[in-house]
């Protein structure tokens, strides 16, 4: 029975995109903040998702990840569905939200181990110290995550995320507090991830300048609608007057939805 | 996943500031306790044995020493006072960052976008705690046999420690209940600090304004092993015995009493234990309610 379980979900995760949003709605009071969002994402795309403050990515983030069920409309991830595939789909997602800070009081290994466990990762010793090697930070294993700069923290935060060796990674404003130097990191992780592991990688960021170093496709979303969805390189073809990806962002926020 | 999270939460009981103070405390007064015990019946048994003397110097008949009488564990009579105290306290404590850490900064997020269901979480969590409770009475058990021990140079018999285990069984039960308040003042208050106050507000409540309006209203009862005859043809003070099964530390102190036999007032033991169990299980309910219905998309100030 469970190897046909198995093979069923394999039969999925082949055949579907990594993530899928048809009509998703989502509503906090009476305020609408997703209206009708339908995006496809391919498997192996790194996407960047674009919009103003308040305009619904942290909570698309957040009914991607099966923290929250969406008012309305369905979202899949892997083609599981969040609400009623909840399992299912958190054994394929990663998360890093903005401003991670993990258990201060325990060290690096630590954390990594508890998150290993509860992703149902055997042996969570290794695979902490793997990680921590993979990512180039193994001198933090032993010291304790309250002592750490948000540079440390942010890699020890994506260490988490990758740790179980998910097929779809989300990072929530990964850049926020960070110097030039942890961008840049950031931004050659998240390329590795891609091209050594296969990961979809969905990020939600302000700083247009990482997206056009390392998206394939971007999204924008304003007030709740999705406005736009296409490749960097469709996008900069589109908007050929335009001399940086700031500018086509701003007369695509100035477009009336 | 409920092992994985228990063990978590205890591993990381380790390095709480806040908590192995009080801990600390709650040991060093249970180890006292028996000290206190034996000086206050050696100073009570050195103003009798000198009574007797100055009575036979005068030639008169001396009575019989009733405090020979007192049973051995009355020694311990302080730990009666020192759990609600010190103890609830403690136990309200490692409620509040049981789940506090979860909330401040968003941690919650990390572990709910992984494959834990928010049943199993919560279960963890309130194993976790009780777990380091019964630990902690385990361990305060052993101080206390063990000053037994070196106070009266005697081994505790089976039927003391029996008493003994009974007591400290009793007092996990009722720490549970302040673990619980720690816990699930976390989930409806959104600023840590608040919820850590409004903990300590329902322990004042039920330790010291709650027991003003029940055995508060008759001061000599405590000293009076007989029960006052005006209180029971009293309307109001009829009145007042009806809340007496809400005061949980009320209910404590006199099962704690009657095990302990410091006091021959056991009361309706039965009653209390249930008033004390049920309101442990009303708490752990409703900490599973809340952590289900709990938005754990954002994070939550760690002022």
């Amino acid at each position: 029975m469970q190897t046909m379980d198995t093979d069923r979900f394999a039969a999925q995760r082949t055949t579907t995109a990594a993530i899928e949003m048809v009509g998703l709605n989502h509503t906090y009071d009476v305020e609408p903040v997703l209206r009708g969002v339908d995006l496809t994402i391919e498997r192996g795309e790194i996407f960047g998702f674009l919009g103003h403050n308040g305009a619904g990515k942290t909570t698309a983030v957040n009914i991607l990840t099966t923290l929250i069920t969406p008012t309305s409309g369905t979202a899949r991830v892997q083609g599981f569905d969040v609400v009623t595939q909840r399992h299912e789909v958190t054994s394929q997602i990663g998360y890093l939200p903005a401003e991670v800070r993990m258990y201060p009081h325990m060290t690096a290994r630590e954390n990594l181990e508890f998150f290993a466990k509860l992703s149902g990762v055997v042996d969570a010793r290794s695979a902490a110290l793997e990680t921590l090697d993979y990512l180039e930070c193994s001198d933090l294993a032993d010291r304790r995550v309250g002592s750490f700069s948000t540079g440390m923290r942010q890699r020890v935060g994506i260490a988490q995320a990758i740790i179980h060796k998910p097929s779809v990674l989300f990072l929530d404003e990964p850049t926020s507090g960070l110097d030039p130097v942890g961008v840049r990191q950031l931004r050659d992780t998240i390329l590795r991830l891609n091209s050594d592991l296969g990961m979809t990688v969905f990020m939600n960021t302000h700083l247009l300048s990482e997206v056009a170093k390392v998206c394939t496709t971007i999204g924008v979303l304003n007030h709740g609608e999705l406005i736009y969805k296409d490749t960097i390189e469709a996008t900069t073809a589109r908007f050929p007057d335009e001399t940086s990806l700031e500018d086509i962002y701003v007369r695509m926020e100035a477009i009336p939805s | 996943m409920i092992a994985t999270i228990a063990r978590h939460q205890i591993l990381s009981l380790r390095r709480q500031r806040t908590f192995i103070g009080l801990l600390a405390t709650l040991l060093v007064m249970t180890a006292l306790a028996g000290v206190l015990g034996w000086s206050s019946h050696r100073t009570i048994v050195g103003v009798y044995d000198e009574s007797v003397k100055l009575l036979a110097a005068q030639g008169l008949p001396a009575p019989e020493n009733p405090f020979r009488l007192k049973p051995t564990l009355s020694l311990l009579s302080n730990m009666v006072v020192y759990i609600p105290l010190i103890g609830a306290l403690l136990a309200v404590v490692l409620g509040h960052v049981s789940l506090a850490d979860d909330e401040t900064d968003g941690v919650g997020r990390l572990v709910f976008s992984r494959q834990v269901t928010r049943t199993s979480y919560v279960i963890g969590k309130i194993v976790g705690a009780a777990s380091v409770l019964l630990a902690i009475l385990v361990f305060s058990l052993t101080v206390s046999a063990l000053s037994l021990l070196i106070v009266n140079r005697a081994a505790p018999t089976v039927a003391e420690l029996g008493r003994l285990a009974t007591f400290y069984g009793l007092s996990w039960l009722y720490l549970m209940v302040f673990a619980l308040i720690g816990m699930a003042t976390v989930l409806v208050t959104r600023r840590r600090s608040l919820a850590l106050l409004s903990a300590m507000g329902a322990w004042l409540v039920i330790t010291f304004a709650v027991p003003q309006v029940t055995s508060g209203l008759r001061p000599t009862q405590s000293l009076n092993p007989i029960t006052d005859p005006v209180s029971t043809s009293q309307a109001f003070f009829r009145a007042t015995s009806k809340a007496r099964p809400f005061s949980v530390v009320e209910q404590y102190k006199q099962i704690s009493g009657h095990v302990l036999q410091t006091s021959t007032d056991g009361g309706n033991s039965i009653g209390g234990l249930l008033s004390i169990a049920g309101l442990a299980a009303l708490l752990a309910i409703a900490t599973v309610i809340l952590v289900q219905r709990h938005d754990y998309s954002t994070g939550t100030s760690s002022d």
